[in-house]
């Protein structure tokens, strides 16, 4: 019987070709815009976190206690090979990088600005987040002497920096005496990080402890951890290991990434809500008019001993051909989308100046994810259950005689 | 099929109050040939449906093969209509995206009779009723005399014990009226089916074994 209501189903909904093919095209193209947009949203704030964690804060980073607010090198961390022994026997740790760091003055002939110089180790900085390839001009490193410096792309361009340029940094040391010491620039790096971008400039970790007389001394310690599942479990490992230091996650660090990322779900919820609106309100136009019309053929089917419960799933089948089918459209042109955006990318960079306020990358990416795929459906589906109700409840009522003989339901 | 003090009031207890069977009485054997007669309004279509289960009457008992069936309830008398009952309406009403074929099998489809069976039943009924040429066509590419055929070869396919026609000939001329009554007439002495006709087409009244003539709801002659 099914069968039979499976094989009605679909020739009805062919019955009148454009209104299906409206309603299919209305899902469609919601849906698949709806997908597109998630995907594109998804990985511009995943690209965000991807900088960020790269860059700088690593999923985790150690820091001495008050150096967050205080900002000063009577809080740093001692003793570092004591920490790298412990990185270096936790099996989930991927990699870590060893950063001190003091803010400042940057100064040329012309102009002087604040700025964070920042003593890493390159090798340790390419292990942990590739850093060189943030590297828009010169080289990945600090000259044969080590006393190059990596500068940050918008702090050069204020500072009207190219290659070779000689720049003096001024700071307290750790006795609080003023020191400087001068850097020729190697590299310029275009991070997306604003923190870095704006205002950092990179130099030998050995010239950083020499500057700041200092050794054996960090002021963060970043980590990278192989699976984001251990994060949590790492941090609290580390925070008993090391009870006098703070252990943050990155989300810790930058919460405004993760209220970024909390908005971006909202949005998409709300887009998902739209889409559940147009495909119910869609389907149950077609479904409502279609049962409507046909009131005459569902009594004569009722009437001749048609069970009702076939004649309801024959108009369950035909909503869900027009969900499934415009579902499918929909995910093909959102995979479509998707695959574009993510390989391809959306090339904005006349709007670059505006999205590297906000650390976007001029060329987005887009994410493509299942779960998009299979939260749709489930809209699509509820959209459709829902779209046919208000038709069965009208067909449930009918008496089939009254329709044959040309009375009113 | 047998009927006990049938009556149907529509709209009881209202000023619209309609009395439209008084206390009918009937009972029909295997193999008739009868039509329900009258005058527009005499009851005798509000009696088919009472017969066919499409409507309840509102007091008498009806008993189809000795059983009491008046008080089934819907997905019962749904089913005793699917098994046992075949319908002819004067507006054909078939379901229009199906093909003849398709129209033709679908009570059998419903009884999940075997696919060999329905074909040959088919064959069988589109010779009787000679609607061969036309087995794979829409009922929208029919003239009004094919889609009745049609509507015929549906409701015997099943090989009911019943067929009930409702003024089946009212939207025919007189050459198709003539060729339907024969098919039918064919049907009922070739398969021994009973046949209950609701009509005051004289051509139908002059074929019927027995006719039936109801007056303001109420059996005036039966002979």
């Amino acid at each position: 019987m099914y069968k039979i209501a499976q094989h009605l189903a679909w020739l009805s909904i062919w019955r009148r070709k454009t209104r299906s093919l409206m309603v299919i095209m209305m899902i469609g193209l919601s849906l698949g815009g709806l997908l597109g947009l998630q995907g594109l949203y998804d990985g511009m704030i995943s690209h965000l976190i991807n900088t960020t964690i790269r860059s700088d804060s690593g999923e985790i980073s150690v820091y001495a206690k008050e150096y967050r607010l205080q900002k000063s090198l009577d809080y740093r961390l001692l003793a570092i090979s004591k920490y790298e022994e412990v990185f270096s026997k936790i099996e989930g740790i991927d990699a870590y990088s060893i950063r001190l760091e003091q803010e400042g003055l940057i100064a040329t002939a012309h102009k002087s600005l604040g700025a964070i110089l920042k003593g890493i180790y390159l090798d340790q900085e390419q292990n942990f987040g590739q850093l060189s390839s943030f590297t828009i001009q010169g080289e990945y490193s600090f000259g044969k002497e080590n006393t190059g410096s990596l500068i940050g792309s918008a702090l050069a361009k204020k500072l009207n920096l190219s290659l070779g340029s000689r720049v003096i940094f001024t700071a307290q040391d750790a006795s609080g005496e003023i020191n400087s010491i001068s850097f020729r620039i190697t590299g310029i790096l275009k991070t997306g990080n604003p923190s870095i971008d704006d205002s950092s400039v990179f130099v030998s970790i050995e010239q950083m402890s020499k500057f700041l007389n200092l050794q054996q001394s960090a002021t963060q310690l970043a980590l990278r951890v192989k699976d984001s599942k251990q994060i949590r479990i790492i941090q609290k490992e580390l925070q008993t290991l090391f009870g006098d230091v703070d252990v943050l996650r990155w989300d810790e660090l930058y919460p405004l990434l993760i209220q970024m990322q909390e908005l971006i779900n909202i949005f998409n919820l709300a887009s998902y809500a739209i889409v559940f609106i147009v495909a119910a309100l869609g389907i149950f136009g077609v479904m409502l008019v279609s049962v409507l019309e046909r009131m005459r053929e569902f009594s004569i089917m009722l009437a001749i001993g048609t069970p009702y419960k076939m004649v309801r799933d024959q108009i369950l089948l035909e909503a869900s051909f027009l969900g499934f089918i415009g579902y499918m459209a929909g995910a093909f042109l959102g995979w479509l989308l998707l695959w574009y955006m993510s390989t391809v990318g959306i090339d904005m960079r006349s709007f670059e100046a505006g999205l590297e306020l906000y650390g976007y990358s001029a060329v987005m990416y887009a994410n493509m994810h299942l779960y998009y795929f299979v939260q749709a459906f489930f809209a699509v589906f509820f959209a459709t259950l829902l779209s046919v109700i208000w038709p069965l409840l009208k067909l449930k009522k009918i008496k089939p005689i009254q329709i044959i003989q040309g009375k009113t339901v | 099929m047998k009927l006990s003090h049938i009556c149907k009031t529509f709209y009881p207890d209202s000023p619209k109050e309609i009395k439209a069977l008084k206390d009918i009485n009937l009972s029909f054997e295997k193999g008739e040939f009868t039509t329900l007669s009258g005058e527009s309004g005499s009851g005798k279509t509000t009696l088919l449906n009472i017969i066919g289960g499409l409507d309840a009457a509102t007091s008498g008992k009806i008993f189809f093969e000795g059983e009491e069936i008046s008080a089934y309830s819907e997905e019962k008398m749904a089913k005793l209509r699917l098994n046992h009952i075949g319908f002819i309406f004067q507006a054909y009403n078939l379901i229009q995206v199906l093909t003849v074929r398709e129209n033709i099998g679908f009570i059998m489809r419903l009884l999940k009779f075997d696919e060999v069976a329905i074909n040959a039943r088919i064959l069988e009924l589109a010779s009787i009723l000679q609607i061969e040429d036309i087995l794979d066509k829409l009922p929208s590419e029919l003239s009004g005399g094919q889609q009745q055929r049609v509507a015929v070869a549906r409701a015997v396919a099943s090989r009911p014990k019943l067929i009930l026609a409702d003024e089946p000939t009212a939207n025919l001329d007189s050459k198709n009226s003539e060729r339907l009554m024969q098919m039918l007439r064919t049907l009922n002495e070739k398969e021994q089916v009973t046949v209950i006709f609701a009509s005051h087409d004289r051509y139908v009244l002059e074929q019927s074994k027995r006719v039936i003539v109801l007056s303001d709801g109420a059996v005036v002659e039966d002979h």
